[in-house]
């Protein structure tokens, strides 16, 4: 079983695992339909065991292998991804899916299970925080409620002492992360050759993220050989998805402008075509195009660093009677396949870290269109309904081919999407049929962890299995949650990502009647992911809180005010309010400064004459000042006797 | 005196008592009057662009040059496409997407509307943002047949035209959708309703097959109507139409981007409500509120946008009108301007008003402003119930009291003896008791005539669209029997009391009031529709029963001459009254609009009917179940004579 998973990695890559070189790195280029060119980047090195645990590093970054030490990681898968794979015209995936990641970043890793769940999770938690500084993305936030624990859809991909026993698989993702070029750098200072030579000279953040699709991939994982021992390895990806034409824009002219007239290519079958009617002809073939061009760069030297690194850097899949041209340097090259009528064509990069190495390929028109392999599945998934409070979620899964195919469904739910799996339904049709789907499907096995509100998201697991050239239908509708208003991201309206769904497609067992074309051999199983989705979640008005805070708080001075105020008042009569010793005496005290002010003003204007006048006038002033007061006091106190 | 002490002597007051209808009038007086002012400096605003995500006409358009050419032949293609068959039609529609790189697939729907069956098929493609998540999306929509019913040549070629220049540019954070529906009412709702359906359910009325691509979130929609033949014609200004259904509206924010790329960056005058020489002025602004307040009350939908506002995806329709000197390019600029201000959006459109009054492609009233008026219209509903409520716990003081006054030998009107505190006071009885309600034969006649409601309501959105008008002229002969009918039988079967009028009155009216407070609730939903209804229906608040046969309030001096001359006069004052009363009901107005706007009542009620199953437009149900029923009450409290004493 685990040999055949080796096998699953391309052809390249088997050679390089089993004569072990300590690094090698590998480009494999196809150009795909409709001008689309894939390009996939794999570096791999390799350390021994021993060497790894006496922190020994040669090719093996030390960055990340202390990390992974330090959080006794026994197996590590990372992914960021960006864009999407387009199925229907590019067919299947490159490395059935293995390599490749949901929209944003993702990770998965078997952790050391010794300690019980509490240590595991103190593992996790150390190693998504040290990845997070590694690598610049907000792994950090892969929290409780974004890890699930699947049964059924990932396998340990390397060899483990025990057999795999002793060790616990948890899975993160993080839909909403943006992909960036913050987190290309780290990932070329983890190679040898840092991106300075070999084919990751190659590998520039505006090519990289202007790509259709991409995606980067880091996995560790031990080997063992025959003879027992055992090697660490770590394999880098980057597989990207180049619009040609797109990328062979020069940089001085990126913008996309109307091409002038003469430059148009038109139609002039068409009976109303004139100099100043064209309808664009259809592109055919595929135009002319060379590494150095659609990259920006040539391949800068070479990064054959490792003994025993005999293996070629460069392999080319175009159909035969192509014609490619290689110059190293200044010397021109015509790159044939070894074989007659063989697809892939190989290349060693010179070992001279001066010469650059370019690949250029004339336009070529198909005389058919260039053969794909069909996918295994098409997977799409979406969320239906609207409004804030419920909605639904809508997966169509289709089998192409003429055999069943047993897939392994997983999803992995943020808590806020409460879904409700008595409405989970399966149901299957014939695709070629027009009718609604009406069979309902059981899945084989079903496992599902219910979320907790905070604290866990939802885990859904499903055994399915799909009959030849049917669509399967998955449904099940969902309350969507309230959130605190502190628990909003300050871009609360664009909606919450969810995560995307994985699908594993298990190899097909040789009892199923298995006459397919697909590119899949027996015995490999593939990996698909869904494009995240958009959950809009009911949301406040963030500007309401400050007006609702305001008005409630003058209402209630107001309400709370008047109220207490008659509470605790009591009406009396003025006389009968007894006047307070001190304020007596205050009052006699300043009754006597007055009269001394008073006096001296007098005494300063016409000579004394005036001293007891102030005085007086003071004091009548106060004495009417009273009289107000006690009559409102007794008519008040009238009314209320009244009442009684 | 307690409190309550003194609620009770002022339910006597005289001057409160005569209150209620003079403020019930104020009410409406001023609510009317309140939209008179809106259009002024001091109640309008000036529209401003409110998220500053979006940037309008910050970018440089690049749409041009050859792209006209292919533009050109574009429009020859869907003139040649107009020609062929309906299936021929799709799959060429089909072709040119799929030439232009997009996904493309088709929906087929159908709708059977007033006995008529209504079938077309959506078409569009997908074009995928190449760095975009699937996330969001946005749609650019030209339908084949525009609202009018005119192909829509110009619209959809630059529409394809854009999505082949869109295409080449990576910058779009989001999906576009390329949307051609089969024609302006029923394809786009087919189209939205799939695209968020949870289940798809078959019903009688409705056959709207599933979406086989779809793409996230919607964000925006805009749709092109720019029915201009293969040999092109030149346009004035832009009409922007907004309306969604049920009056409800997109985002002010959307609009303000429409009409500042289109005005500030392209020099494209816009125009709202087809008003196409605005000045600015008092007059102008009004008739523009005017035309909006009547447009959003009808709840129709008035573009191929209308059906995504539900959805609440904000959409808008650009309408070429007029003749001027801008060509199908600058319209190519705006839409691209639009679309690159859209896709800055990094959040769904929420920051501005959805609640406004448009006064000028620039200038709107806000919620704030202008929902006092239909508040104040319903609560003259209210104010005339409650006292009808009051005047119904009174015993009947005032008659015995005039009988007491001719014939002294009757007994004196019963005393009380009220003592509060130390003072003691002696009061008719009649004023601190309050009579006792007898409220079961009104409220059953009130619901009686809600759920009687149904049947209008349910005869005119089903019936085969032929026999639509002579159901309202059943429906009219009905209603203004209806009243007269009932009113005799509630006296001569069940002898039916004043006070029981005024009950069923007052309950009428509450249920008015507050369901126009509900319609205050759907006034902040549909503002239009609760205030023209609340202006159609103020008469309710001052229907009193005529006096019926010799009255004896007349004074005896004018004899028996002047007793028949003023019998005459009566019957002739109520026959007026009654005709009045009849020319304010729903059926009577429904005709009066006909021919007010032209327009055979055939067409109209259809056009309700098309609204009602297939957008859910709910003005017929206000029409029926809200407007009708009051009206119908008041009718019978109108005929019913006075009532027994």
């Amino acid at each position: 079983m685990k040999l055949a998973q080796l096998l699953a990695l391309p052809a390249t890559l088997i050679s390089a695992v089993l004569a072990i070189p300590e690094y090698s790195e590998h480009l494999h280029l196809r150009p795909l339909p409709n001008g689309y060119l894939y390009a996939g980047f794999n570096f791999t090195a390799s350390t021994s065991l021993s060497a790894y645990e006496s922190q020994h590093f040669r090719y093996f970054p030390r960055s990340l292998g202390q990390i992974l030490q330090h959080s006794d990681t026994r197996e590590l898968h990372l992914r960021f991804a960006l864009g999407r794979w387009d199925d229907e015209s590019w067919g299947s995936r490159p490395r059935d899916g293995k390599r490749e990641g949901g929209t944003g970043v993702e990770i998965w890793s078997w952790l050391d299970s010794g300690g019980g769940k509490p240590a595991v999770e103190e593992r996790w938690s150390s190693l998504v925080n040290s990845l997070s500084g590694l690598f610049c993305a907000s792994l950090n936030f892969i929290d409780g409620t974004k890890t699930t624990r699947p049964v059924l859809s990932f396998e340990p991909e390397g060899t483990h002492r025990g057999g795999g026993n002793g060790m616990e698989l948890l899975h993160g993702t993080l839909p909403h992360e943006v992909v960036c070029t913050e987190n290309l750098t780290p990932f070329l200072k983890l190679l040898p050759c840092k991106g300075k030579a070999g084919i990751s000279s190659l590998l520039d953040g505006h090519k990289v993220f202007d790509a259709n699709w991409q995606t980067m991939s880091i996995d560790v994982r031990p080997i063992c050989g025959l003879g027992g021992d055992c090697r660490l390895e770590i394999q880098q990806t980057v597989d990207i998805v180049l619009d040609i034409k797109r990328s062979m824009r020069p940089r001085n002219d990126p913008i996309p402008r109307p091409r002038p007239v003469e430059e148009l290519e038109c139609d002039e079958s068409k009976s109303y075509h004139a100099s100043d009617t064209c309808y664009p002809k259809r592109k055919e073939g595929e135009m002319a195009w060379s590494l150095s061009k659609i990259f920006g760069t040539p391949v800068r030297g070479s990064c054959h660093v490792a003994d025993g690194d005999e293996s070629h850097d460069i392999s080319l899949e175009v159909s035969p009677d192509r014609a490619v041209e290689v110059s190293h340097g200044g010397s021109n090259d015509t790159l044939a396949s070894h074989e007659q009528n063989q697809l892939v064509r190989t290349m060693r990069l010179p070992d001279s870290a001066r010469q650059h190495t370019d690949i250029s390929l004339p336009q070529h028109i198909f005389q058919d269109s260039p053969h794909q392999n069909r996918p295994t599945l098409y997977a799409s998934r979406q969320i239906t309904g609207c409004g804030q409070e419920r909605g639904g979620m809508h997966t169509v899964l289709h089998n192409p081919h003429t055999h069943q195919q047993r897939i392994v469904y997983l999803e992995s739910l943020p808590w806020f999407l409460r879904p409700y799996m008595h409405t989970l339904k399966v149901l299957t049709h014939p695709t070629n049929s027009h009718d609604r789907p009406t069979i309902p499907l059981k899945p084989d096995q079903m496992y599902y962890t219910p979320a907790l509100d905070r604290k866990r998201g939802t885990h859904l697991e499903l055994l399915l299995t799909i009959p030849a050239q049917s669509t399967v239908e998955l449904t099940y509708d969902f309350d969507k949650a309230i959130l605190r208003y502190t628990e909003y991201p300050p871009d609360a309206n664009r909606g919450f990502d969810v995560a995307p769904a994985i699908i594993r497609v298990l190899p097909s067992t040789h009892n199923t009647h298995n006459t397919s074309t697909a590119g899949n051999e027996i015995g490999q199983d593939s990996y698909f992911r869904t494009t995240s989705l958009l959950l809009p979640l009911p949301t406040p008005d963030f500007s309401m809180p400050y007006n609702v805070i305001i008005l409630t708080s003058t209402v209630i001075a107001l309400g709370f005010g008047s109220i207490f105020n008659l509470l605790v008042r009591r009406f009396v009569l003025a006389e009968e309010v007894p006047r307070s010793a001190v304020a007596v005496r205050v009052a006699g005290v300043l009754g006597k400064v007055r009269g001394v002010v008073g006096s001296l003003k007098g005494r300063l204007r016409g000579g004394g004459q005036g001293r007891g006048g102030g005085g007086v006038a003071v004091g009548v002033n106060g004495v009417a000042a009273e009289g107000d007061g006690g009559m409102n006091g007794v008519s008040s106190v009238v009314e209320s006797r009244k009442e009684r | 005196m307690a409190l309550s002490a003194r609620l009770l002597t002022l339910r006597n007051s005289p001057v409160l008592l005569k209150l209620p209808p003079y403020l019930s009038a104020l009410c409406i007086v001023i609510g009317i009057a309140w939209l008179f002012i809106l259009p002024l400096n001091e109640y309008s605003r000036q529209t401003y662009v409110s998220e500053n995500a979006i940037l309008p006409g910050q970018v440089h358009t690049y749409f041009g040059g050859s792209e006209h050419n292919v533009f050109r032949a574009y429009r020859q293609e869907v003139y040649q496409i107009s020609q062929v068959s309906e299936t021929d039609r799709l799959a060429a529609l089909e072709n040119v997407l799929r030439e232009i790189g997009l996904k493309v697939a088709a929906q087929p729907y159908r709708f059977t509307v007033a006995g008529e069956d209504v079938e077309g098929t959506n078409v569009y493609g997908l074009l995928q943002g190449p760095r975009a998540d699937a996330t969001e999306a946005m749609v650019l929509m030209a339908a084949w047949l525009n609202f009018e019913g005119e192909i829509n040549y110009s619209g959809l070629a630059l529409a394809l035209t854009l999505a082949r220049y869109f295409k080449r540019w990576s910058i779009w954070s989001k999906d576009i959708i390329l949307l051609i529906p089969a024609d302006s009412t029923y394809g786009p709702e087919a189209w939205v309703s799939a695209y968020h359906s949870t289940s798809p359910d078959i019903t009688a009325t409705r056959n709207v097959s599933s979406l086989p691509i779809k793409a996230g979130a919607l964000q925006a929609a805009v749709a092109l109507d720019y029915p201009v033949g293969p040999w092109g014609h030149r346009f004035d200004k832009l009409d922007i139409l907004y309306d969604g259904i049920n009056g409800a509206l997109p985002n002010l924010d959307l609009l303000n981007t429409a009409v500042a790329v289109a005005s500030g960056q392209m020099g494209i005058g816009c125009s709202i409500h087809g008003i196409l020489s605005h000045s600015d002025s008092y007059r102008d602004r009004l008739t523009t509120l005017a035309k909006g307040v009547v447009t959003q009350s009808a709840g129709q939908a008035t573009g191929p946008h209308s059906a995504f506002v539900p959805y609440h995806v904000d959409a808008i329709t650009l309408k070429t009108v007029g003749d001027g000197w801008h060509d199908e390019m600058s319209l190519g600029r705006t839409t691209e301007s639009l679309f690159r201000g859209i896709n800055n959006l990094l959040e769904h459109l929420h920051q501005s008003f959805f609640f406004y009054i448009l006064l000028n492609a620039n200038r709107f009233a806000s919620i704030g402003n202008y929902l006092p008026a239909a508040m104040l219209l319903a609560g003259s509903f209210t104010v005339t119930a409650l006292a009808l409520w009051v005047q119904s716990g009174q015993v009947a003081v005032q008659s015995a009291a005039k009988v007491a006054g001719t014939d002294r030998t009757e007994k004196q009107p019963e005393l009380e003896v009220v003592k509060i505190g130390d003072a003691v006071a002696l009061v008719p009885a009649a004023t601190t008791k309050p009579a006792e309600r007898e409220m079961l034969l009104p409220a059953a006649v009130v619901l009686a005539i809600h759920l009687a409601s149904f049947l209008p309501l349910y005869s005119l959105n089903s019936l085969h669209r032929q026999y639509l008008p002579t159901a309202l002229q059943a429906i009219t002969a009905t209603s203004l029997l209806l009243p007269a009918l009932a009113s005799t039988a509630l006296t001569r079967r069940f002898e039916i009391s004043t006070q029981q009028i005024q009950i069923m009155q007052s309950f009428s009216l509450l249920l008015l009031g507050t369901s126009l407070a509900t319609l205050a609730t759907l006034a902040t939903l549909n503002f239009s529709l609760a205030f023209v209804v609340g202006v159609l229906a103020s008469p309710l608040s001052f229907v009193r029963p005529l006096p019926r046969g010799t009255s004896t309030g007349f004074p005896a001096v004018l004899g028996r001459v002047g007793e028949a001359y003023q019998y005459a006069l009566q019957v002739t004052m109520n026959l007026i009254a009654t005709l009045l009363y009849a020319a304010t009901s729903p059926p009577v107005v429904l005709y009066a609009l006909c021919w007010y706007i032209s327009q055979d009542v055939g067409g109209l009620l259809l056009e309700m009917a098309k609204g009602w199953s297939v957008q859910g437009v709910y003005t017929s149900f206000v029409i029926w179940a809200v407007w009708w029923p009051a009206w119908v009450v008041g009718g019978i409290a109108l005929s019913s004579g006075g009532g027994q004493r």
